[in-house]
């Protein structure tokens, strides 16, 4: 059982790190993005959304680094 | 051709970073305790990076569906490239500190100093051990990489192909040098895979959750651009952040 703890852990810092926000942002952005198209937006509109909103998530990740590092 | 070279580039690049940290770990080990176990450690580990790029990529090659495939190996893409590029721009900007393969290689020297003798015959366990998961945790990171991209392009053999070159020539320029490569421009590169990482990412995600790229594989330059500049210029907000805060102390940062 540890072994698998060991590994759970691993996976954790190998995948969130210590920054949560770059795991579940572009996990958000794609759902959107899907959820976008299936109503209908054109793929063109949902394509700069989807950029725009990789973009924003870096934002938010170094603006949270600086101001920690403050 | 141009498939080829697009495959086997972020692998290149991925594997001589995390080369060149792992032969920091490799020379310390060797100059400290015994070079022969040392590059046994070093051999498991790639042997067993090997078998992991084999098996995972075989198994996501042939039983995952392309759909599911292009936005898994998207999305992963995208958070992995998110983590490198960020971590990039805060180090050039000065807001964290930069790899230090002399201190690196220091420290662990120091340590490894520590550890019991080296037996006078046979292996030395802990010089094989340390080499072994040296090895093994900074090339994992390639090996994701290597899986992602080679997967998604039915061109799992270039990939790897490119991270062994990088191996082959971070080993050789470290027999000439014999010391850790403080002066390959880590930060530079991180910074470049990561902006590569994110393209792609963006590319194949999109394409996983249905976007049909109206410019077609001309959107993967235009994503390289637009994020490249984006990172640039995230660069010079958050340097001039830092000397806003902290006056004009902030080191410059290059490479």
């Amino acid at each position: 059982m540890s072994w698998l703890r060991r590994f759970g852990r691993f996976l954790y810092d190998f995948l969130v790190g210590d920054a949560w926000e770059l795991f579940v942002g572009p996990l958000v952005v794609l759902a959107v993005a899907w959820l976008l198209l299936q109503m209908g937006m054109a793929a063109v509109f949902v394509g700069l959304l989807l950029f725009v909103g990789v973009l924003v998530v870096a934002g938010v990740n170094v603006v949270l680094s600086l101001r920690s590092s403050a | 051709m141009n498939n080829l070279l697009v495959t086997a580039l972020p692998a290149f690049l991925a594997s001589l970073v995390e080369a060149v940290e792992a032969l920091t770990i490799v020379l310390a080990v060797g100059v400290t305790r015994q070079w022969r176990s040392a590059i046994y450690g070093v051999i498991a580990g790639l042997a067993v990076l090997a078998v992991i790029v084999a098996v995972f990529g075989t198994a996501i090659v042939l039983f995952v569906p392309i759909g599911a495939l292009r936005l898994l190996i998207g999305g992963l893409l995208l958070i992995y490239g998110l983590q490198w590029t960020t971590k990039a721009i805060l180090r050039a900007a000065g807001a964290k500190a930069k790899h230090d393969e002399e201190r690196i290689y220091a420290e662990e020297v120091g340590r490894l100093r520590e550890e019991p003798p080296v037996p006078e015959t046979g292996l030395d366990g802990v010089a094989f051990l340390v080499a072994f998961k040296g090895v093994l945790l900074e090339g994992l990171e390639v090996a994701f990489i290597v899986i992602t991209f080679g997967s998604n392009s039915g061109q799992l053999m270039p990939a790897a192909l490119g991270a062994a070159l990088a191996v082959v020539l971070v080993v050789a320029v470290g027999i000439v040098v014999h010391r850790p490569l403080s002066r390959v421009p880590e930060n530079g590169l991180k910074y470049a895979v990561g902006i590569m990482l994110i393209t792609f990412g963006t590319f194949w995600a999109g394409e996983g959750v249905g976007i049909e790229w109206p410019t077609g594989d001309l959107t993967l330059i235009l994503l390289l651009i637009g994020y490249a500049s984006a990172g640039l210029a995230a660069i010079w907000a958050a340097r001039t952040a830092l000397i806003a805060r902290r006056g004009p102390q902030v080191p410059a940062q290059a490479g």
